[in-house]
């Protein structure tokens, strides 16, 4: 429900600034993730959550680079924005791959605190 | 005096029918998992099969599976749904106007739903074609809630068991009181 609320704030409110990766760590920050930590979100992104997969398990453990699915073998494009303009820019459209990734790793929806993390993590590549 | 039974849906039918039902459950639950993402992409190619050979059957099976037996136009619907309403139910042996436009819309959705699919998993074309995808599906899950209100409605008010009659193939009624339509 949170996020479903934060997408639709996100698009009622600030329709040109969302629709860019600062403008989604924006929308986080608004709601209710304070203190953001690109460390914190690589430490996310590289561990296994004691299952069998991480994100780096399809995005590689260099999210600049190009990926590859676990499980289809079928190429990931980049998922940093420095290598990808393309990604963080469709608030509703990274709040659905969120869901479905987080669950695939996880196993359970990431926090926004989480989601932060991890795109100030994606922001912070060169 | 009570009508005999008579085998109204062929083996083909039946097959196809809850091989079909069961390939799209399959495909709407794993739609959102990378895990089961080549589960998904398989029951895909299923439900493409399966329809590439119901085309076929509709063409050249039997009596009751040919197209010829259930092609209805928008009055004869019309009319069938008036008569439900009316809770004076027109009876058809084979399949009935309401319900021959449900299958034609899940025959066309689920060849929608395995193009798209199938198109995306190959990367063609850009996230409209994933919405697509995703808008053809829900509206498959739709029109399947439907078919099933219809059934569950027409087994209601015809006092006969449509969902056994899927899985048995029989029917009870005098083939000779098949509608004109049903015959060919």
């Amino acid at each position: 429900m949170r996020s479903i609320g934060l997408a639709l704030g996100l698009l009622a409110v600030v329709p040109a600034f969302a629709g860019t990766p600062n403008g989604i760590l924006e929308g986080y920050r608004a709601a209710g993730a304070a203190t953001v930590s690109a460390p914190r979100g690589e430490q996310l992104f590289t561990s296994r959550h004691g299952s069998d997969w991480s994100c780096s398990s399809c995005h590689t453990g260099n999210p600049l680079a190009r990926g590859r699915h676990a499980t289809t073998g079928k190429d990931i494009a980049p998922l940093a924005p420095a290598a990808n303009a393309e990604r963080f820019t469709d608030p509703a459209r990274v709040e659905k791959w969120f869901r479905r990734n987080c669950n695939d790793v996880l196993g359970r929806a990431c926090s926004v605190q989480e989601k932060a993390d991890v795109l100030a993590y994606l922001m912070s590549l060169r | 005096m009570s009508k005999p039974k008579i085998l109204v849906w062929d083996i083909a039918v039946r097959a196809f029918h809850w091989l079909l039902a069961l390939s799209f459950l399959g495909a709407f639950l794993t739609a959102e998992s990378e895990r089961m993402r080549d589960v998904h992409v398989a029951l895909g190619y299923t439900m493409l099969g399966l329809v590439a050979f119901r085309l076929v059957w509709g063409l050249v099976g039997t009596r009751y599976a040919r197209f010829t037996s259930f092609a209805f136009g928008p009055k004869r619907v019309a009319a069938y749904i008036k008569s439900l309403l009316a809770l004076r139910p027109q009876h058809y042996l084979g399949h009935n106007p309401a319900g021959s436009w449900a299958i034609y819309a899940l025959l066309a959705l689920s060849v929608l739903a395995g193009a798209t699919g199938y198109a995306i998993y190959n990367d063609v074309g850009g996230h409209w074609l994933e919405e697509l995808h995703e808008g053809v599906a829900n509206t498959l899950l739709a029109v399947v809630i439907v078919h099933i209100a219809g059934v569950l409605v027409s087994s209601l008010i015809h006092r006969e068991n449509l969902v056994r009659s899927m899985l048995t193939g029989y029917k009870t009624g005098d083939p000779g009181d098949a509608h004109p339509a049903g015959r060919g």
